[in-house]
């Protein structure tokens, strides 16, 4: 998934490559030499009797995929060129559709289209599968690869073949590539409420809550009720910036803390004093499209029992990925490297978030949908929770039937705040906690 | 296509195990292997990065194990390595029958794809088709298995249960199928008579292939008389099998001739066959039926009998597997094996089925195959990634295909067939000649 990655983004320098080549002095174990000599024979095989001659730096491309993507469903390979496309997109402005796309079952699968990028006026949906881009067929290409070829210079179009749920026959979609500003973060006032839409973690998204949570004071005075933070559909980001969002609304105490293999990669992450809301109620809005540095704010705010979470159980991706460089030239591991636990030590991992109110927008908790939207503890390989929240679901309130309402989670979290319905929280989940 | 795989067995010995360890002893190394060393530095950057720091200790055997499975599925689609246990359960498997579901699947790099379900078999009963995706095996997703996995999974003793959940073109949402597996018996020739035509059905190429085709022409001799006008070989859905049964399949019908020939990267490597005198259809016309399921072994077939003008190929484009693997044992298998392609197959005129496949001389089509989204569910050689070239390609782009396609309305049961019955009772033009 590829925008979840930079949580936890840090380069790890100086890794010894060296430890493979002088056995004894680091104390590679036998077992290691073993399985590279056995790696190093079936690569020579490969290119003494392979139909053709084959580049040797490819082999090895694909062997170093093979290992990592076979590690867990984040965890993937960079060949040189993608890193190099990767650090410059990490500066900025890109030229892109504005999709987050996940693999699946060898196809691009939509999580969502960005909010007013050239994806979301072309209608993409949640859910589409991609089946080929400009008349390449995607099976076979790695996500990476994908991306890449969804992206390119403004203004150029590209054509994306869809596959959708009750459509008998794929379509094509041309679109437009356009500079895709992550606009994170967006407001509106309800009445008495002030609505906040976080779409993604990026370096704008802690300083653009912060100018909405003032704009609403200003437009809605001292009669605010409280506010809605709406991380649906929000993929994750920048773990700081995940951080600086839970502080904004805490007092003090732990907001997440990662914990790798080694007891030196355990950190926490702590909220300073001041709340910018001045304790007015929050409800936070979650599905199953909300992943990783969304979860960790709602994660937190749940256990601080700072807001009410509300919508359906989130995705569920409580791990770190680091960028590890494999020297010159070599192209970067994005490894897996630590796990997210909320502030009473519960792992996200697999589980996810489980609201305090479950509502739903419409069938999503069907059998049927299930299979459609895809979770954490759906994905082939995934890694385990380790110290997982059992709680158990809430019943699930749907929307009335025959009555449309828009937006059925948003309707509810209003009548929420203004008491119209009660906010069961620090009642009977309290115990659960 | 694993079943069209085991085309020539070989083992390679002496290799050179100690190219990581030790490095450039000689320091006189050339540019070559300065490169190759390099490559190989990379891995190990990679395998020591990963122990060091992935979340929980990797396990050593499954990360090497992942990466021949990736470094050699993607060299094309036919390659790939066996673990340990596989290739030891497959040495066992190769003889008679096995207890399955009776599917012959390829790998779409992730995508487990139907070839074709084996007739008269759970999974032809339980109504599996051709082109369906395995997304998963008793609730277990497949994502990151290798063919040979998959196979494995598959299988398993007679009358247990297993669950497949399938993706259909057309259907979006999956669904499951709940099988029992039984003893799958290597598929055996069929026939019968067609009215004056001999019909033979070869499902798959074993190693009673060609004492099946030899049994239904005498028995079609016997029953249809001295009237038989011809025969009737469906190799349609047939996804090979072992080489030298085509080559016997083959030599039955011709009298002389380079049957085929295999090429790998050495000179010494090629080999030619050969047919011998003796044709057990009495020069009688014979139609070939072919489909986008044909492939490998019955590609074979089908182009030796078409280049020496032996017979009339009716039916639609072959899926163009004209490649040849070679199983390559790793320490004597203790460490598995490679599945690798190490030859091209060539007709008799020198064509390469690889990626082109066999072209019909009258082009039939059954009904359902010419969609753009049937080309989607339903892959040939080269829509598959990675796919070897055809290298000695015809120096003409391929002639559009005048198609026959099945009157609208009228539903013939088996369009091509009936199709082929009237060829042969000279009830159609057979435009044959000009198409080559």
């Amino acid at each position: 998934m590829k925008r979840f990655a930079f949580v936890g983004m840090g380069m790890v320098a100086g890794f010894s490559a060296a430890l493979l080549l002088f056995p004894s002095a680091h104390g590679a174990n036998d077992s290691a030499y073993k399985q590279l000599d056995l790696f190093s024979d079936a690569f020579e095989r490969v290119r003494a009797d392979y139909v053709h001659p084959v580049d040797d730096g490819q082999l090895v491309d694909s062997a170093i995929e093979g290992m990592v993507s076979g590690l867990d469903p984040h965890s993937s390979y960079m060949d040189a060129k993608a890193f190099a496309d990767m650090k410059i997109q990490t500066k900025g402005q890109f030229g892109g559709l504005g999709l987050e796309v996940t693999m699946e079952d060898g196809l691009i699968k939509v999580i969502s289209p960005i909010d007013d990028t050239p994806a979301a006026r072309a209608g993409i949906k949640p859910a589409d599968y991609i089946a080929a881009i400009d008349g390449t067929p995607i099976q076979g290409m790695s996500l990476n690869d994908a991306i890449t070829k969804m992206r390119g210079p403004q203004g150029t179009k590209v054509t994306l073949t869809v596959l959708r749920s009750g459509a008998k026959k794929p379509f094509d979609v041309t679109l437009t590539r356009a500079i895709v500003q992550v606009d994170s973060v967006k407001f509106h006032r309800e009445g008495d409420v002030g609505y906040i839409r976080l779409s993604a973690f990026n370096e704008e998204t802690g300083s653009g809550l912060e100018h909405a949570v003032r704009e609403l004071k200003h437009q809605i005075g001292p009669g605010i009720r409280g506010y809605v933070l709406d991380l649906r559909n929000n993929p994750g980001g920048l773990l700081d910036q995940a951080v600086q969002v839970s502080d904004d609304f805490l007092n003090s105490g732990e907001i997440v803390s990662t914990r790798g293999r080694h007891p030196e990669d355990t950190a926490r992450y702590d909220a300073k004093p001041g709340d910018i809301t001045d304790g007015k109620p929050i409800v936070v809005l979650i599905n199953a499209g909300t992943a990783s540095a969304s979860e960790i704010v709602a994660g937190a705010l749940q256990d601080h029992k700072r807001a009410t979470i509300e919508g359906m159980t989130s995705f569920g991706k409580g791990s770190v990925q680091t960028i590890i460089p494999l020297g010159e030239g070599g192209g970067a591991l994005r490894l897996t490297t630590a796990r997210y636990y909320t502030p009473s030590g519960h792992s996200i991992q697999a589980t996810g978030i489980t609201p305090d109110i479950a509502v739903a927008e419409g069938d999503e908790d069907s059998s049927e949908s299930k299979l459609d939207h895809l979770t954490e503890a759906n994905l082939p390989g995934h890694l385990d929770a380790e110290n997982a929240n059992k709680k158990a679901a809430p019943p699930v309130i749907h929307p009335p039937a025959g009555k449309k309402i828009d937006d059925f989670q948003l309707s509810y979290a209003l009548d929420l705040l203004r008491g119209k319905v009660a906010m069961n929280t620090t009642g009977k989940t309290a115990a659960a906690n | 296509m694993q079943c069209a795989g085991l085309a020539a067995l070989g083992a390679a010995a002496g290799f050179l195990g100690a190219v990581l360890v030790l490095p450039l002893a000689g320091g006189a190394a050339d540019s070559d292997s300065q490169v190759t060393y390099e490559a190989l530095n990379r891995f190990g950057a990679a395998f020591a990065a990963v122990r060091a720091d992935y979340v929980e200790p990797p396990d050593d055997r499954k990360m090497v194990e992942d990466a021949l499975n990736g470094m050699i599925s993607d060299l094309d689609p036919h390659s790939s390595y066996f673990d340990p246990k596989t290739f030891a359960d497959m040495q066992v498997k190769t003889s008679g029958t096995y207890g399955g579901i009776g599917l012959v699947i390829a790998a779409d790099q992730g995508v487990v794809k139907v070839v074709s379900p084996i007739d008269d078999t759970p999974a032809s009963h339980a109504g599996i088709k051709a082109g369906d995706s395995i997304l998963a095996i008793d609730g277990r997703g497949l994502q990151g298995l290798s063919l040979d996995k998959v196979q494995d999974m598959l299988r398993g003793p007679s009358g247990t249960p297993v669950k497949l959940t399938l993706l259909r073109g057309g259907v979006q949402k999956s669904f499951e199928v709940s099988l029992v597996r039984a003893a799958i018996q290597v598929e055996a020739v069929k026939s019968h008579r067609e009215g004056d035509v001999g019909y033979i059905r070869i499902p798959a190429f074993n190693e009673e292939t060609n004492d099946g085709v030899m049994t239904a022409i005498k028995s079609l001799k016997k029953e249809i008389g001295p009237h038989l006008r011809g025969y009737i070989i469906d190799l349609r859905d047939d996804g090979g099998g072992v080489l030298d049964q085509a080559i016997a399949v083959s030599d039955d019908f011709l009298n002389s001739g380079e049957i085929v020939s295999t090429r790998g990267r050495k000179p010494e490597d090629t080999q030619r066959y050969d047919a011998k005198p003796g044709d057990i259809a009495d020069g009688k016309p014979i139609i070939v039926l072919i489909n986008g399921g044909t492939a490998s072994a019955s590609e074979i077939v089908a182009g030796a009998l078409q280049d020496h003008k032996r017979a009339t190929i009716v039916g639609m484009t072959s899926f163009g597997k004209g490649s040849v693997q070679t199983i390559i044992p790793l320490s004597d298998g203790q460490d598995g094996a490679l599945h690798l392609t190490t030859a091209r197959y060539y007709t008799p005129s020198g064509r390469s089925i690889q990626a082109t496949g066999i072209v019909p001389d009258v082009a039939v089509a059954q009904g359902d195959e010419a969609t753009p989204f049937a080309k989607l569910e339903r892959p040939s050689e080269a829509d598959l990634p990675h796919h070897l070239t055809a290298e000695q390609q015809t120096a003409a782009a391929p002639a559009k295909l005048n198609i026959v396609e099945p009157p609208p309305g009228n539903k013939s049961d088996d369009f091509q067939l009936a199709y082929a019955v009237k060829l042969m009772d000279g009830k159609l033009p057979a435009r044959t000649a000009s198409v080559h």
